[in-house]
């Protein structure tokens, strides 16, 4: 009897929970419908606004150019020697204030190595776009390779972590190192060199730079903030290679182009 | 359904902040409290991802819960229950470091954290709540 009236109430309960859960989900349906409009709409609001204050870049939306590195050094150096970096990354920091010095004083300079800077701006680091667009327009004054100095001297206090605008900083930057400062800020408002960015990371993409700071030393590919003395052990072995064969074909000084590297490396295309 | 859609709130709540830190947002709207500053900070990254993408994991796997829990077959699971009150258990105690980064560490309130906060504390209040419910319903019906 006790067992009947148990297993009837068994039976109810399981009716009721399930009347009750099938009634009730359509109401929860349309509330989720609701909430997807207004927080759709919201987002495509918050997102289409200008963003004049912190200025970002959607790398997805930026039609890329012609790939330009940036040169150190005599184009026609026996060695050709490629760096594709993301100026936010510490990596490529370390390796800029550790052992660049070094290789322009000791292989660049004698014309032993020709330098090339190709941006590798990475998704994950949020003004790493706008570091690259302040130094191309620092470029347009020829004076790429301070400002790139500046960066990465300076990069734990215009990064992603540091602050959200990082313009105000650059700005300093172009003063210290003498730029025509409204010149290049109309280029950095204008975001002029975008495509040349976008035309740069894909090259190193597509030479399968797989980490920043990548470089591709005559025919190696190595990655990672390497030291002035394996960097230098490469710059040897490619000498050996480029004095038992034939010159590497000349570059042109302002634009290094994809095909300027005389061989490829392991990862590259 | 209440934890559902405020777990839905929260799905676009997290993903206007993660929008944020990839930057694909300029400037967060943030009529109260320093949201950049927070967003910014180096406590905003957890594990090499952004605090908003985890809580937007958080918050879609809360919802997938829930749309499970009200299907007919699973309508007395209460392992369902109970899953949900460890998610937003869990939750409750994240965003509680979180506000207590803000407050005491940062120095800074971020008034979407804040609300994230508050619908966490609300989902674990209702899930806790729902989960009693049904313990009463299966004693009440005798079985286990």
């Amino acid at each position: 009897m006790a067992k009947d009236r148990v297993e009837a109430g068994r039976g109810r309960r399981a009716d009721v929970v399930k009347k009750s859960k099938s009634k009730s989900n359509t109401p929860f349906y349309v509330a989720l419908a609701v909430i997807a409009v207004v927080g759709i709409g919201a987002l495509a609001y918050f997102a289409s606004r200008p963003k004049n204050v912190a200025k970002t870049v959607d790398p997805a939306a930026v039609v890329a150019g012609e790939p330009q590195g940036y040169l150190l050094g005599k184009p026609d150096a026996p060695v050709q020697v490629i760096e594709f970096a993301d100026f936010e990354c510490p990596a490529c920091g370390q390796f800029a204030t550790l052992a660049e010095p070094d290789i322009r004083k000791r292989l660049i300079e004698p014309g032993t190595i020709s330098y090339r800077f190709y941006d590798y701006p990475l998704a994950m680091h949020k003004n790493t776009w706008q570091a690259s667009n302040a130094a191309a327009c620092a470029d347009e004054q020829g004076k790429f390779w301070e400002m790139h100095d500046q960066l990465f001297n300076q990069q734990d206090r215009w990064n992603g972590q540091a602050t959200s605008r990082p313009k105000s900083r650059f700005q300093e930057y172009a003063q210290a190192i003498g730029l025509d400062v409204d010149k290049w800020e109309a280029c950095y408002d204008a975001q002029k060199y975008q495509p040349r960015i976008k035309a740069n990371e894909q090259m190193a993409i597509k030479r399968g730079a797989s980490q920043t700071p990548t470089f591709v030393i005559g025919n190696q590919m190595v990655g990672g903030a390497i030291s002035f003395d394996r960097f230098k052990a490469l710059v040897d072995s490619a000498l050996v290679l480029a004095k038992s064969a034939p010159p590497a074909p000349n570059t042109s000084a302002d634009t290094a182009k994809s095909t300027a590297v005389p061989a490829k490396g392991p990862g590259g295309q | 359904m209440i934890i559902g859609m405020l777990a839905f709130i929260g799905v676009f709540v997290s993903t206007y902040l993660t929008l944020y830190k990839f930057g694909y947002i300029g400037s967060l709207q943030c009529a109260v409290g320093s949201c950049e500053t927070v967003n910014t900070s180096r406590w905003a990254t957890f594990f090499g991802l952004p605090v908003a993408a985890w809580g937007l994991g958080f918050y879609v796997s809360a919802l997938a819960l829930v749309v499970v829990g009200i299907q007919e077959r699973y309508a007395d699971s209460r392992a369902l229950s109970l899953a949900l009150v460890a998610l937003t258990g869990w939750g409750v105690l994240f965003s509680g470091w979180l506000t207590y980064l803000e407050l005491f560490v940062i120095d800074a309130i971020c008034i979407w954290c804040v609300t994230s906060a508050v619908i966490v504390l609300v989902m674990f209040a209702v899930s806790v709540a729902e989960y009693r419910e049904t313990g009463d319903g299966r004693r009440e019906t005798g079985s286990g």
